[in-house]
């Protein structure tokens, strides 16, 4: 394997780790062969030995778990929202900067389109919908990574499953003619559907979405407790 | 114990896979002497079929160390070898007879049908 790349690969072990094994381990990917595989395989190994590290290789309780302890309120509810706005921002400007690239004379830019500004405007409604979901689970996996009750991680998957379910982008186009566009959140329960507020479907199903991997792992772990 | 889930298959592997356990296949490579990381995975490759990934072996190995149940050697030039210990001997005896005990059975049920 290429030296380069074997000492990249060891890189992605944790630092206790490596300190004991990554000489020899660095040596023997050098003298071994490569390929994808062999790439593949350590890379995911040394995920795991992040995840899950092997007895004695625990890391020290690092500045972000202790942030995680003493401020909860900060990690899973302030931090969390900020990311989904940024996310929301970013998505917004994206369609409002589409909208006068592609779309300069419409009123609008929610009308059919066709070319390169269809990948455009998809990246930016991939970020606003895969946000909530993608922060969500975020949380989850550092909950569950930090062994940490699952109250404060609850608390941010409702604040951002609310935010999620209840937001919409609006764009209009003010009557001065050749005015800019603006590209507005507004945050509601919306109309009635389905029994419920709309958006507070939506929100459930994002709390639904969100909250899923983080109970699978709970479950696994619960039955190999019970197993063991 | 590690998963046995990361392992990479010879190219002409069987459909039906292979029985897959890193640290037993570790423990059984070191029973026959003390070998470094190419070693066991050829000498694994050979006795069941299955080249296990570098990372994986050393997933294994990192467990079985810390374990007690093997044990690192004096270096040689840049190759790290290893050797089984006497408690890892006792606990492989143990997972073998086991596995023994496992197999007589399953055979025997399939003889019968």
């Amino acid at each position: 394997m290429n030296p380069r790349l074997a000492r990249l690969l060891v890189r992605l072990y944790p630092r206790v780790w490596r300190e004991r094994y990554g000489a020899e381990f660095e040596a023997m990917l050098q003298t071994g062969r490569g390929g994808l595989r062999t790439s593949a395989n350590v890379a995911w190994s040394a995920l795991h030995e992040r995840v899950v590290p092997s007895p004695g290789f625990k890391t020290e309780p690092s500045q972000f778990r202790s942030w995680c302890v003493r401020a909860p309120w900060a990690m899973f509810g302030l931090v969390p929202l900020l990311l989904l706005a940024a996310s929301y921002f970013v998505a917004c400007f994206i369609l409002w900067s589409g909208w006068k690239i592609f779309l300069p004379g419409n009123d609008t830019p929610f009308v059919p389109i066709d070319g390169f500004a269809i990948f455009y405007f998809q990246v930016g409604r991939l970020i606003y919908f895969s946000a909530p979901i993608v922060i969500g689970w975020a949380i989850g996996l550092i909950a569950w990574r930090l062994r940490l009750k699952a109250v404060w991680p609850a608390v941010g998957w409702v604040l951002i499953a609310l935010a999620g379910g209840t937001a919409k982008v609006h764009a209009s186009r003010p009557v001065v003619p050749g005015g800019a566009g603006h590209v507005r959140m507004v945050f509601g329960l919306g109309p009635f559907g389905n029994g419920i507020p709309d958006g507070l479907f939506h929100a459930l199903v994002i709390l639904a979405l969100t909250a899923l991997p983080y109970l699978v792992w709970q479950l696994q772990k619960a039955r190999s407790v019970s197993a063991a | 114990m590690r998963s046995t889930r990361h392992v990479v298959e010879p190219q002409n592997g069987s459909a039906l896979g292979h029985f897959s356990d890193p640290p037993l296949f570790v423990l059984a490579s070191l029973a026959s002497g003390p070998k470094h990381g190419h070693a066991m995975i050829e000498d694994i490759a050979s006795i069941c079929g299955v080249r296990l990934g570098p990372g994986t072996l050393y997933g294994a190995i990192a467990r079985l160390e810390q374990q007690g149940w093997i044990e690192p050697l004096p270096p040689e030039e840049r190759r790290q070898p290893y050797r089984i210990t006497a408690d890892g001997l006792r606990v492989l005896r143990a997972k073998l007879a086991t596995l023994q005990q496992f197999t007589r059975a399953g055979l025997g049920r399939l003889e019968a049908r």
